[in-house]
């Protein structure tokens, strides 16, 4: 879903050592406008260093960053007026109440969408006198948020925006990120949930170690590593390995966790005969399903870890 | 502006709203005020109670009666000598004076002796009773004798070398208070940091001098009202008047919470957690407090301390405070306490603008 017109991001050979750690380690990529971009990786793999240099937040070593087009380092303070910004963890002035901070950072831009509405626009109009402190960890979250929309943004980063999120309070956030896709803003996020870069993400950049590994649209990026789809059941010594892996379209079959499962180029024929064979050999199948490889398969071919560990 | 003012504004909401806060910047230096203030009590008000108990009742001992009641330092109870005996033993009064019965009639032939109690553990005001009551006994010889005296003492005050006790404390209070003002002023600053506030503020256009400012502004603003506060304590309830220029007052309030504010941004810039803040705030302000001549006169400290407390910016402006308000004698001129002042504010913000880190 890129769209054309020129990248509100590009980012060229960049990199970002912390002493002797590469955080970032040669990485290109670019944003178009109206995209949603994610970059996915496990904790560490420099996803905050990239994202904190695009704000401006920290300097790169080599390489070239630009945002709407011009040189971050060199054009900082017109880059800020037109992006907004949500931090990994930040508790802002824990004393004052969600109004009070909306019309603060308002008065930090030249120009700034009215409190009243940021504060429909997250949902947080009961809690608009509430002090910052007294937030629910969801509601600190969405006012993050309110207060990366305070100067309407074109550009909006999202560092992290649901990790410790409840799942009602993800979905909700899920829906609120979509809205502003919708009106046109370009999102760039962080996420070390493949979930949510499935569900928000046109495209994703899976990172670790400083490397972008892989970069495309979600299909893409399953399609380019996983042609085949599988299909799976509770292994039964009746039904041989060797037997199953000359089926229709079966590229390969294993055993993994007590299941059977067979790789397919040609996931309706393989089943047609699997069921056959079934059938002539008497055997009930048990907890038969089909599957198709996730994001997480993605990251555990390329990297060898889940995503999560 | 806007934005100067709207954080400077954010800033004093995020301090009257945390009671801790408000307790070290307010109450605890009018504490401070009201506490020392009645403990010392001043030395014009403060009155040594003695009880009067005459035996006689003739117009000599009446006018003896009189002649103790006369003196300003003295609160006289008359009664029988058992009550006063009581009273004193109660501690409501600090020493009896017995006017013995025949004083009326008493010629050079056959004197009377006043009597006087006094409690031994008392020496300070045994002394100063004994030292009465020998010269109104010595007034009341000549005069029954029907002498002058030759050689009178005409009191003289000059505030200088007469300053209550009360009056020392105001200044020395206010600079006590300009200094936590400023020294405390680290532990936010770090606490934003750690927060990431700071850094999420950088990731907007706002300039960073504008959030220093703001900072500034807010402080100096609490100084202005600590000041009024504490001055205004001085005056209404304790009669510690302003004997110099009030503008020489301010400036000095607003160097002094400027040159200590310097130290508060400099010790944040060297300080990562809020723990350690709040610790070496404590370190740094302490032995301050205690040595740079608040509660007692520099005068009185051992020698090395006192090299010690020379090196404190908290000595320099308690005594420019205690001189332009009190005319307090000086431990170094104005102008030394001004240059002092003005250099630790210099060096200090050199040095957190040079080192501060804003995550």
């Amino acid at each position: 879903m890129t769209q054309s017109g020129e990248p509100v991001i590009g980012v060229a050979s960049l990199c970002k050592c912390y002493g002797d750690i590469k955080a970032v380690d040669g990485i290109s990529f670019e944003v178009a406008p109206g995209e949603v971009f994610g970059m996915l990786g496990p904790n560490g793999a420099g996803k905050t260093t990239t994202i904190e240099i695009l704000e401006g937040l920290r300097e790169p070593d080599s390489g070239t960053v630009t945002v709407f087009g011009m040189d971050v380092a060199k054009h900082a303070p017109s880059i800020k007026q037109r992006i907004g910004v949500q931090l990994q963890t930040v508790s802002l002035y824990p004393r004052l109440t969600v109004t009070e901070l909306l019309d603060l950072f308002g008065s930090f831009y030249a120009h700034s969408v009215p409190t009243r509405q940021l504060i429909d626009a997250v949902d947080l109009g009961e809690r608009a006198k509430a002090r910052s402190m007294n937030l629910s960890g969801g509601q600190q979250q969405r006012l993050s948020i309110a207060l990366a929309l305070v100067n309407d943004p074109e550009l909006i980063f999202l560092d992290e925006p649901t990790t410790g999120l409840d799942p009602q309070a993800r979905r909700s956030l899920w829906e609120l990120v979509k809205g502003l896709q919708a009106k046109g803003k370009s999102i760039m996020l962080t996420t070390h949930y493949m979930e949510e870069a499935a569900e928000l993400c046109d495209r994703v950049a899976i990172m670790d170690h400083g490397r972008i590994l892989e970069m495309g649209t979600v299909p893409e990026l399953i399609g380019r590593r996983f042609k085949e789809r599988a299909v799976f059941f509770d292994a039964n010594p009746k039904l041989p390995a060797g037997q199953l892996g000359k089926l229709v379209g079966v590229t390969r079959a294993a055993v993994e966790d007590g299941q059977t499962v067979l790789y397919s180029l040609d996931i309706a024929g393989t089943i047609g005969a699997f069921l056959a064979l079934a059938d002539s050999l008497s055997v009930e199948p048990g907890n038969l399903g089909i599957r198709q490889a996730t994001l997480e398969d993605v990251f555990l071919d390329l990297t060898g870890r889940a995503l999560r560990d | 502006m806007r934005t100067l003012l709207g954080l400077t504004v954010a800033n004093i909401k995020s301090l009257t709203r945390d009671r801790a806060a408000l307790f070290w910047t307010f109450f605890f230096p009018v504490m401070f005020v009201f506490l020392f203030g009645w403990i010392f009590g001043g030395n014009g008000d403060s009155k040594v109670a003695i009880g009067v108990v005459d035996q006689d009742g003739t117009p000599v001992s009446v006018g003896l009666e009189q002649a103790f009641s006369q003196v300003s330092l003295l609160k006289v109870n008359t009664g029988s000598l058992d009550a006063e005996k009581a009273a004193m033993q109660h501690g409501d009064i600090s020493a009896i004076v017995v006017i013995p019965k025949g004083t009326g009639s008493a010629t050079a032939g056959s004197p009377v002796s006043i009597q006087l109690y006094v409690d031994p553990s008392n020496s300070q005001v045994s002394q100063v009773v004994e030292q009465i009551t020998a010269q109104i006994a010595s007034g009341f010889n000549l005069q029954l004798a029907g002498g002058t005296a030759v050689v009178g003492v005409q009191k003289v005050t000059l505030q200088s070398t007469n300053l209550s006790n009360v009056a020392y404390l105001v200044p020395s209070i206010l600079a006590m208070a300009l200094m936590q003002l400023g020294v405390f002023a680290a532990i936010p600053l770090v606490q934003q940091r750690e927060k990431g506030i700071l850094k999420r503020i950088g990731a907007t256009p706002l300039a960073r001098w504008k959030l220093v400012g703001s900072n500034v502004l807010m402080r100096l603003l609490v100084a202005i009202v600590d000041a009024v506060v504490i001055l205004g304590i001085g005056l209404v309830v304790f009669n510690v008047q302003i004997v110099g220029s009030v503008l020489a007052v301010a400036g000095l309030v607003l160097l002094g919470a400027g040159a200590f504010l310097a130290i508060g941004f400099m010790l944040a810039a060297f300080l990562k957690t809020e723990e350690q803040a709040t610790g070496v705030v404590q370190i740094v302000q302490l032995p301050m407090m205690f040595l740079s001549g608040i509660f007692f006169s520099f005068d009185f400290l051992p020698g090395f301390l006192q090299t010690v407390a020379r090196f404190m910016p908290l000595t320099y402006l308690g005594d420019a405070l205690r001189q332009v308000m009190v005319n307090g004698t000086q431990v170094a001129p104005l102008g030394v306490d001004i240059a002092i002042l003005t250099g630790w504010l210099v060096v200090c913000l050199a040095i957190a603008a040079r080192s501060f880190r804003w995550e």
